[in-house]
C-alpha cells in the first residue's frame, strides 16, 4: 500500500472534526449495532492504527444512509471514513464471501446477483419494449436505466414492469439498454471497491453516451444518485422516475382513472430524500391517485429512518439481536393504520416487505413501489 | 469378447453399492465378468461378488487393508497384464477418480470418467457422460486400443438380485513391496454437532412456513429420517429457531448438497441464490405459485404439517425394508 | 516451497441455458460469461496461503488463449509470482489426457514441490487431470483434497481427501507431488480490481507445443483418450414435477423418488 492512500487525515479532513457527536447521535444503526461513527473520526487520525481499525466488524454496519453527514456541523462526511476503511480490507482481499461473490459477479456479469447477462431482460420478456441502438440517428426522449435488482429479483421485477405500464399510458418515448446494461456500481463504491467502481463509471459513461437520448431516467435512487453525482462525463441529465412521473402528471400527460381507497404512507428512501432532496415528487404522485388517504410517518423527509438496505448491506448481515430498522418502520406504519407502505426504491421494497412478514402483518399491510400503486390505478 | 474387470470398492468393512451395480451392468455388456477384489480378510465380499460375477480374483494381503491408490495401481496393472481384459470398470468415486487416470496413463489405455451410460461396439465401449454440470449429454468415441477403462457414476446401473456363482480365485499379491511415498494414516469422521451446512450432502431447508419454534420437531424428524442436516431461510434464523450458521442465502451460506428439501420456504431470490446449485431440489409448500417451484425438480403443493409426517413414515418404511 | 497452480478459464453455465451449436460438438458461448474454474480458485488460495506461511514461489499455469490472461492475472493479484500460458492451435479439442500432457510439458521445466490443480473442471468434469499429470511426471498424487498440512517443507505433507458422506481419508505424501484440490478447502480471497490491474504489469510467458517439446500427434484431439462425437440435451423438465394426490400418496411418491436417486 502506498502512503498517499493511507492519508486519511487529509482525505477526510479529520482534523476538522470537533468530536461533537452529532453524527453518532443521528446514526440509525447505532440503535442496533456497535457502530459509533464519531470514534472513527478520531481513531483514524493515527495512521499506524488504520490497519487494525479496518479489521473492526462495525465498519460493515454502516448503511451509507448519509444521516451523519447531513447532521455534521462542520460539513464532514463521516461515512466516507468507513468506506475508506472498507477499501483497506478490500485491497487485502479480506471480505465476507457474500461480498466477494457480489463483487466478482459485477465484474463478470455486470450484476451483483450471480445471474447471467443473458437473463437481464427477462423481466420484460412479455412486454413490447424498444431496445436502443447505440449511435442511432433518431433521438429517443428517455433512456431507462433499470437497476440490477429490478432486472433479476422476481419481486422487484414487478416494479420495472409497472414502470413500463405507466410510461406507455403516458405515451412517453423511451428505450431500454438491454443486455449490455451493467450495474451502476453504487454498492460497489460503498463496499469500498474503488477500482471496480472506476470501471463501472468509465464503462457506463461510455455506453450511456453512445445513445442518442435527451435524458436518462433511473428506476432506483441508488443508480440515480451514482449516475448523477458520482459519474464523470455523462452528456445528458439524469432523473429519478418520480421526477419524470410527477412531470407527466403535471403536464396532464398521465391520467389516473381508477380509485384506490386505501390508507397509504410513504417511506423516504435515503438516497432519494436525504441525499438528493427529492421529497415532494413522490408525495405529489401518491396524492394524485384518487381515493388515497395519505398519512405521513412521524419520522419523515429529512428525519426518515433508514431501512438498512443500502451501503452493501444486502450482502452483510449485522450481528445484532435488536429489531431491524425496517421492523420498527412497519410497526410505526401499523400504528398509523397504513394499508400500503409506498416506497420508491428496490432495497426499501425488499427490506420493508420482509419486515411485514416478520411482524405478521403481511395480510393487512402491503409494501408497494409507487409505480405499482400507480399501475394499479391505471 | 474379452473379459470385463470390475474393481470392487470397499471401505471400513463395507462393500460399496456401486460395486454390485457395476457387476450387474457389466453382465449386460456381454463377455465374462471378473470381479477384482483387493483387501485384507474380506472373504465375505468375495462371496458376495461371486453372486454377480463369473469369476472373482481375490488378493488377500495386509497391504490392502486400507485403500492406497499407488498400491492399487501396481496390483491392478499386474493383474491386467496377466489376464488381459478388454475393459476395466471402476466406480466414479473418490477412490476410482484417484486411481483410474494414473492407471490409464501407465497402461496407455483410453479412459473416460463419470460415465452415465455405455454401449459396446464389439470390444470397444461407446460411453455417454454429462458436460456442463449435467446440462448436456456428451457421446464419446474412444481411441482404438486393446484395453479401455471407464469410471462409472453411481446408480448408472441397477443393482439386481444375485444370479451367478462365480469361481473365487485367490491370487498371490503381485505387489512385492509397500510404497513409502504415499501412506494411509487414518479415517476421520465428519464432525458431529458442529454442523457445517456447506459440507452437507443432504439438507432439509426450513422456512417461515414452520410457523413456530415448537413445530421444529416436525422437520427435525424429517432430517433425521433422511440423514440430512437442517438448514434455514433467514426468517427462521431471525426468529432464533436455528443458529445463524444454518442460514442459506446471499447473507448466509451457499450450499450445493445432493439433495435440498425445502419445507415451507417461499423461494425468495435471496434464499435461492444460496441453494440453487443443489443437485436435486424438492419443495414442499402450500402455495402453488411459490417461486421455489420454479427451481425445484420435484414439488408437493400441500400443507407441510400434513405431508412431512407422512413422508417421515414412508422414508422409515423404505429404509427399514 | 516452490508451487505451481494450474488454472482454467471456463464458461459459467451454472445459471445459463446451454445451447448446442451447429457443429453439435460445442456450445454457443457468445452469451456466456467466463471466469476461473471453481476448484482452481481454491487451489490458488491454498498455494498462496502456504506461501504466506512458509515462504516460497507460486507459478500460475493456464492452457488457453489470450482470454485466459484474465484468470491468470486474478491469481497473480492474489499473490502468484509468475505465470505461463500454453497456447497453440494444436491443443484444441484435447481431453483430460491431452491437457495433462501439455501441463506436464510445462511443469517439467520448473522446480516444484507441489503442483496444485482443481479436482475437476466445471465444463467437461473429467476430474482426471491431476492424477494423469502426476503419472506423467512420475510423482505421487492425491485428489479430492480438502486439507493440506505441510509436515516438512519440500519433503512431506499430510493431506485429507474427501470421500463420500464427508468422511476424510488422511494420508502422508512425499514431495514433489500433485494435489487435486476440492472446493471448500479454504475461503478464497477477493482479488481487488486495483490488484488485478497491478498484476497486469507482470509478464506472462506464452509457450507453444514446440516450446514444450510436444509432438502434435500427442496433444489436442489426436493425443486424447476420447473425442466428442455429439452433444445432446438431457431430458429434463423446466418447472418442478408436481407430485399429485393426498398427503399419503405424495409422500409415498417422494420417498420413492428419493430412494431411487440414492438420496435416502
Ligand atoms: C438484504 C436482505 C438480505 C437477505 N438475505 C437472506 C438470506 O441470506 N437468506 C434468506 O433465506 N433470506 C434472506 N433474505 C430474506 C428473503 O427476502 C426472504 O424474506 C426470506 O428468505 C423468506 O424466508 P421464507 O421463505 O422462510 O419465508 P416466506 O417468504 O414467508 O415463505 C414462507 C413459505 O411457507 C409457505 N407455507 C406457510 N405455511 C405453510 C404450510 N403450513 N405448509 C406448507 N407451506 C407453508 C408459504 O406458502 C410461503 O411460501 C434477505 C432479505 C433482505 C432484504
Ligand atoms: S458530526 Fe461532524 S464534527 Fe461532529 S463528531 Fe461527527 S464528524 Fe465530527
Ligand atoms: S451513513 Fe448512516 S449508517 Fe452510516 S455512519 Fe452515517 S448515519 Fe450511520
Amino acid at each position: 500500500m502506498c502512503a498517499e492512500e493511507l492519508d486519511f487525515v487529509e482525505k477526510y479532513d479529520l482534523l476538522g472534526c470537533i468530536q461533537c457527536g452529532r453524527c453518532t447521535g443521528g446514526c440509525p444503526v447505532a440503535l442496533r449495532t456497535d457502530l459509533r461513527v464519531r470514534c472513527f473520526m478520531y481513531d483514524t487520525q493515527n495512521e499506524e492504527r488504520l490497519e487494525e481499525i479496518s479489521e473492526k466488524p462495525e465498519i460493515w454496519d454502516c448503511t451509507t444512509c448519509y444521516t451523519c453527514a447531513a447532521r455534521c456541523p462542520k460539513g464532514l462526511e463521516p461515512l466516507e471514513v468507513l468506506i475508506g476503511l472498507r477499501s483497506l480490507q478490500i485491497e487485502e482481499g479480506k471480505v465476507q464471501p457474500t461480498v466477494r461473490d457480489a463483487l466478482e459477479s459485477i465484474f463478470k456479469d455486470g450484476n451483483p446477483w450471480g445471474s447471467p447477462r443473458a437473463k437481464r431482460l427477462d423481466w420484460a420478456s412479455d412486454l413490447d419494449v424498444k431496445v436502443l441502438e447505440p449511435e442511432a440517428e433518431e433521438t429517443t426522449d428517455v433512456l431507462l436505466f433499470i437497476c440490477c435488482t429490478d432486472c433479476y429479483d422476481p419481486r422487484v421485477m414487478k416494479v420495472a414492469q409497472a414502470l413500463i405500464k405507466v410510461l406507455n399510458a403516458a405515451g412517453v418515448d423511451y428505450g431500454l439498454i438491454g443486455e449490455d446494461e451493467s450495474c451502476c456500481g453504487s454498492e460497489v463504491r460503498r463496499l469500498g471497491e474503488e477500482g471496480l467502481f472506476e470501471m463501472c463509471d468509465e464503462e457506463n459513461v461510455e455506453l450511456l453516451n453512445s445513445f442518442n437520448v435527451n435524458r436518462i431516467v433511473a428506476i432506483s435512487p441508488h443508480c440515480y444518485n451514482t449516475l448523477k453525482k458520482e459519474y464523470h462525463g455523462l452528456k445528458v441529465p439524469v432523473l429519478h422516475y418520480t421526477e419524470l412521473v410527477a412531470e407527466l402528471l403535471e403536464e396532464g400527460k398521465l391520467e389516473i382513472p381508477k380509485e384506490i381507497a386505501k390508507v397509504v404512507t410513504y417511506h423516504d428512501p435515503c438516497f432519494l430524500g436525504k441525499q438528493n432532496d427529492i421529497y415532494d415528487e413522490p408525495r405529489y404522485i401518491i396524492t394524485r391517485i384518487p381515493g388515497v388517504e395519505f398519512k405521513e410517518f412521524d419520522r419523515c423527509r429529512e428525519r426518515s429512518l433508514c431501512c438498512e438496505g443500502g451501503g452493501g448491506k444486502m450482502w452483510v448481515e449485522s450481528e445484532s439481536k435488536e429489531e431491524r430498522l425496517a421492523e420498527i418502520r412497519i410497526e410505526d406504519a401499523k400504528e398509523m393504520g397504513a394499508q400500503v407502505v409506498a416506497v420508491a426504491c428496490p432495497f426499501c421494497l425488499l427490506t420493508l416487505e420482509d419486515a411485514t412478514k416478520v411482524k405478521g402483518v403481511e395480510e393487512e399491510m402491503q409494501v408497494m413501489d409507487i409505480l405499482e400503486l400507480l399501475a394499479e390505478a391505471l | 469378447m474379452k473379459d470385463i474387470f470390475v474393481l470392487i470398492e470397499h471401505r471400513r468393512g463395507e462393500m460399496r453399492d456401486v460395486s454390485v451395480e457395476m457387476l450387474c451392468g457389466a453382465g449386460k455388456l456381454g463377455g465374462t465378468v471378473v470381479a477384482v477384489l483387493l483387501g485384507k480378510d474380506v472373504d465375505a465380499f468375495a462371496d458376495k461378488a461371486a453372486g454377480y460375477a463369473d469369476k472373482v480374483l481375490y488378493v488377500n494381503d495386509a497391504m490392502f487393508e486400507n485403500y492406497n491408490s499407488e498400491l492399487y495401481q501396481k496390483a491392478l496393472s499386474a493383474l491386467i497384464k496377466e489376464h488381459g481384459p478388454g475393459l476395466v470398470l471402476m466406480g466414479n468415486t473418490a477412490q476410482g477418480v484417484d486411481l483410474a487416470p494414473a492407471l490409464a496413463v501407465e497402461l496407455g489405455a483410453p479412459l473416460v470418467t463419470d460415465v452415465t451410460a455405455v454401449e459396446m461396439d464389439g470390444d470397444k465401449p461407446k460411453p455417454t457422460r454429462t458436460f456442463y454440470g449435467g446440462k448436456l449429454d456428451a457421446h464419446l468415441a474412444m481411441k482404438d486400443a486393446d484395453l479401455y477403462i471407464l469410471t462409472i457414476r453411481e446408480a448408472t446401473f441397477q443393482a439386481e438380485d444375485p444370479s451367478k456363482s462365480g469361481e473365487i480365485v485367490k491370487v498371490d499379491n503381485p505387489v512385492s513391496e509397500d510404497v513409502a511415498y504415499r501412506k494411509f494414516v487414518e479415517y476421520v469422521e465428519p464432525e458431529v454437532g458442529d454442523v457445517d451446512i456447506t459440507q452437507s450432502t443432504l439438507l432439509v431447508g426450513v422456512g417461515r412456513g414452520i410457523r413456530e419454534d415448537k413445530n421444529m420437531p416436525v422437520v427435525e424428524e424429517l432430517a433425521q429420517a433422511i440423514g440430512a442436516d437442517l438448514a434455514a431461510s433467514r426468517a427462521v434464523v431471525d426468529a432464533g429457531w436455528l443458529p445463524s450458521d444454518r442460514q442459506v442465502g446471499i447473507s448466509g451460506k451457499t450450499v450445493k448438497p445432493k439433495l435440498y428439501l425445502a419445507v415451507g420456504i417461499s423461494g425468495a431470490f435471496q434464499h435461492v441464490t444460496g441453494m440453487k446449485g443443489s443437485e436435486v431440489i424438492v419443495a414442499i409448500n402450500k402455495d402453488p405459485d411459490a417461486p421455489i417451484f420454479g427451481i425445484a425438480d420435484y414439488g408437493i403443493v400441500d400443507d407441510l404439517f400434513k405431508v412431512v409426517p407422512k413422508l417421515v413414515e414412508k422414508i422409515k418404511e423404505l429404509k427399514g425394508a | 516451497m516452490n508451487m505451481v497452480v494450474c488454472v482454467k478459464r471456463v464458461p459459467d453455465t451454472s445459471e445459463s441455458e446451454v445451447h448446442i451449436d451447429a457443429s453439435g460438438k460445442d456450445i454457443d458461448k457468445s452469451r456466456l460469461s467466463f471466469g476461473i474454474n471453481e476448484c482452481d480458485n481454491y487451489a490458488v488460495e491454498e498455494a498462496i496461503q502456504i506461501k504466506e506461511r512458509l515462504e516460497g514461489n507460486v507459478t500460475v499455469i493456464s492452457l488457453g488463449g489470450k482470454d485466459s490472461d484474465e484468470v491468470i492475472r486474478m491469481a497473480l493479484a492474489k499473490g502468484g509470482d509468475d505465470a505461463i500460458r500454453l497456447e497453440d492451435d494444436a491443443f484444441a479439442g484435447g481431453d483430460a489426457l491431452a491437457v495433462a500432457k501439455a501441463l506436464a510439458g510445462a511443469v517439467k521445466g520448473l522446480e516444484y514441490d507441489i503442483v496444485f490443480t482443481g479436482a475437476l473442471t466445471d465444463d467437461d468434469g473429467y476430474a482426471a487431470v491431476p492424477v494423469a499429470l502426476a503419472e506423467l511426471l512420475g510423482v505421487p498424487h492425491a485428489t479430492y483434497v480438502k486439507k493440506v498440512e505441510i509436515l516438512e517443507p519440500g519433503k512431506k505433507a499430510k493431506v485429507g481427501r474427501e470421500l463420500e458422506g464427508g468422511l476424510m481419508e488422511f494420508l502422508e505424501i512425499d514431495m514433489p507431488c500433485v494435489l487435486g484440490i476440492q472446493t471448500g478447502i479454504n475461503e478464497p480471497r477477493y482479488a481487488s480490481f486495483k490488484g488485478i490491474k497491478q498484476a497486469a504489469k507482470k509478464e506472462i510467458a506464452v509457450k507453444s507445443a514446440a516450446d514444450l517439446g510436444l509432438d502434435a500427434a500427442d496433444i489436442g484431439e489426436a493425443g486424447s483418450w476420447a473425442v466428442l462425437e455429439q452433444f445432446t440435451p438431457p431430458v429434463v423438465g423446466e418447472m418442478a414435477e408436481i407430485l399429485e394426490g393426498e398427503p399419503d400418496e405424495t409422500a409415498a411418491k417422494l420417498a420413492g423418488i428419493l430412494k431411487e436417486k440414492g438420496l435416502v
